[in-house]
């Protein structure tokens, strides 16, 4: 199907992230500066510098004028995409896991690690759109989670709720406005922590990636689990891909057993599922250690995924897998045409 | 001569692993040669899963593909490179980027089974016998045979029930329950099948033996002739020996593989009279320059 440019980059784990249009790719990994790469040839445009520690999670605005970041150095960094400058660092008493803007841009939420004696934050900034603006340094809101620690957190439609994936696979769905707690519900198993949560184009729906070896599609409104997709290895992220009706779900064994398995054997593959029959329908080899993070372009031609080996991988789709209908998909079309 | 052979380093055998691991932790840079049709040769090396470096030689022809984009998009294009990447030119830099070898991805419904099929035999196997447990013959419980609780006062599920297949002469003494001679006496112990039958009636099961479709007639009308030559066939042999008797078999025995005699033979007849006449005749005769010596055929050792 694909043919792709993958990305090496020095140090191990990598976390792809696509803006919107889809011609943008965000990179971080451990070594401390985030890469942007055009999505089309794999070309680097160029690194943002400034971090010191590991940079765990990255986001880019609507935009795709701002980005931020969140790194082992306790802080959040808002970068100004085309001129890599630094705009705005607000800093923390532990790491940040997981940055993600809303979907209009105008808010920035943070989940801070738990150490230290430190709970595990959920934090939100107003972010002024205009990068030559003064960014504040009052937290619009901050979620503390004191039952259990909050790995991952994101935006619902409309900036109605906050989503948030927990260690012990719950998820609690908060009022942004307020930030109450509106319900907390386990839909993974016990103590299995969610690894990944993104989101559906339009904010309505997301997926859960859990090391409970499985992925599930949640509604945003009442946390209703839709649909569950079995795996046969801990996952580490999935991802909803537009146009086709697919989702991707990426993981391997731990990065602590890797030495000991094959390629083959540490179940190293990005792999496909109908996001509506729960159909595993196909894997993509290639990387030789456990993918971190699979991301889909936006605009659904091809999707990125970052390994543990430090490689960035991205692959542009083909007509077949366009093609590539059920039988009962392909019998409505006919009906309706 | 011998100098330039000395000024290596001698390698030790004990050495010898580090010297085949060394070089593939450095791998040779990414090389990248122009064609004059236009195409460019990338030579690249990489380690693949077994610790083996692999050499890859590449082809590319850069193709210039106009796409209609948003402005947004375009402009994004335009943009000048920074960070680590200001000094690098149009284009993606081979440091940073690689074109990674095209990946067939087929969705399919059937994926789970087409995936099986691919799977090496073994994998297959391993599958197959996932599920499967031990199973005892003699009281289906879950372990080996030999392990039973029941192995010393019970018979082996549906063993008793085919004659066939029970051992000759043991079985009898079973169903009398502990019956008479050793058989009975010692069950579940093996018998060597020479024994068997033993302590039943005589010899009634000694017929077990090797070669006893042919019954006694073997012993006692067979010579055995040995000093036969390569080329002999048995039907020279049938024809030279046919004059005295009438042969009932002939085994010349020949060489698997070359197809050629191996010097001896044996030569049944139906009268033994006719066998000790051709004994005398034939002892002796000159065949394809051998002298054949013929001699009555032993019995078997028991």
């Amino acid at each position: 199907m694909v043919a792709m440019p993958s990305e090496p980059c020095q140090e191990l784990t990598q976390s792809p992230r696509y803006n919107l249009d889809g011609d943008i790719i965000f990179s971080v990994a451990k070594d401390q500066h985030i890469c942007a790469w055009y999505s089309h040839n794999g070309e680097r445009l160029g690194t943002y510098h400034g971090h010191v520690g590991a940079i765990w999670t990255v986001d880019v605005d609507p935009t795709t004028t701002m980005i931020a970041s969140g790194s082992a150095d306790n802080t959040i960094r808002l970068w100004d995409v085309k001129s890599a400058k630094n705009l705005k660092t607000w800093e923390f008493p532990t790491a940040v896991k997981r940055v993600e803007f809303s979907e209009d841009g105008t808010k920035l939420l943070g989940v801070t690690e738990k150490r230290m004696g430190y709970l595990s934050n959920i934090v939100v900034f107003d972010i002024n759109p205009d990068p030559a603006a003064e960014q504040t340094d009052e937290r619009a809101l901050t979620i503390v989670c004191d039952e259990s620690k909050a790995t991952v957190a994101g935006f619902s439609y409309l900036n109605r709720y906050i989503i948030a994936g927990h260690e012990d696979g719950s998820v609690s769905q908060y009022d942004a406005k307020t930030g109450e707690l509106i319900d907390n519900i386990p839909i993974h198993e016990l103590n299995q922590p969610i690894v990944d949560l993104q989101w559906n184009a339009d904010r309505t729906y997301f997926i859960t990636a859990c090391k409970d070896k499985s992925a599930k599609l949640v509604a945003a409104r009442d946390l209703t689990v839709l649909k569950t997709y079995p795996a046969d290895t801990p996952l580490n992220s999935a991802t909803i891909t537009p146009k086709k009706d697919f989702v991707i779900l990426g993981g391997g064994q731990a990065a602590m057993d890797v030495t000991r398995t094959s390629a083959r054997q540490g179940k190293f593959e990005a792999r496909f599922y109908h996001k509506i029959f729960e159909d595993e329908i196909g894997r993509v080899r290639g990387h030789f250690g456990p993918l971190n993070t699979v991301a889909a372009d936006p605009t659904g031609k091809s999707y990125a995924s970052g390994g543990e080996d430090g490689y960035v991988r991205v692959h542009h789709f083909d007509k077949g897998y366009f093609d590539f209908l059920y039988e009962v998909e392909r019998e409505r079309i006919n009906r309706m045409s | 001569m011998a100098a330039a052979v000395s000024n290596k380093p001698q390698q030790d055998w004990a050495d010898d692993d580090d010297g085949i691991e060394e070089p593939s932790t450095e791998l040779p840079p990414v090389q990248t040669i122009s064609n004059k049709d236009g195409t460019k040769t990338i030579i690249s090396y990489r380690i693949n899963e077994d610790g083996q470096k692999v050499k890859t030689t590449r082809r590319v022809r850069y193709i210039t593909q106009r796409e209609t984009v948003n402005p947004r998009v375009a402009d994004r294009k335009s943009w000048s490179k920074f960070g680590q990447s200001e000094k690098d030119g149009a284009g993606p830099a081979p440091d940073t980027t690689s074109i990674a070898e095209n990946m067939i991805f087929r969705p399919s419904i059937n994926w789970r089974k087409d995936a099986k099929e691919e799977m090496g035999e073994q994998e297959q196997l391993k599958d197959k016998l996932k599920d499967k447990k031990v199973k005892c013959r003699i009281c289906n419980g879950e372990h080996f045979t030999a392990r039973c609780p029941y192995k010393d006062t019970m018979a082996p599920v549906g063993g008793t029930a085919d004659p066939a297949a029970a051992p000759i002469g043991e079985d009898p003494a079973l169903s009398a329950g502990p019956g008479p001679g050793a058989a009975g006496a010692k069950k579940g112990s093996y018998v060597p099948p020479a024994l068997r039958g033993a302590g039943g009636a005589a010899a009634a099961g000694r017929g077990e033996s090797m070669g006893g479709k042919f019954g006694d007639r073997d012993d006692l009308a067979t010579l055995r002739v040995t000093n036969v030559s390569e080329m002999a066939e048995e039907g020279e042999l049938r024809d030279m020996f046919e004059r005295f008797g009438r042969v009932t078999r002939v085994f010349l025995a020949k060489d698997r593989e070359t197809g050629l005699a191996k010097g001896f033979a044996f030569i049944s007849f139906v009268d033994r009279s006719d066998a000790e006449k051709a004994c005398a005749k034939m002892d002796g005769f000159g065949f394809k320059h051998l002298i054949l010596r013929v001699e009555f055929a032993k019995k078997a050792a028991q």
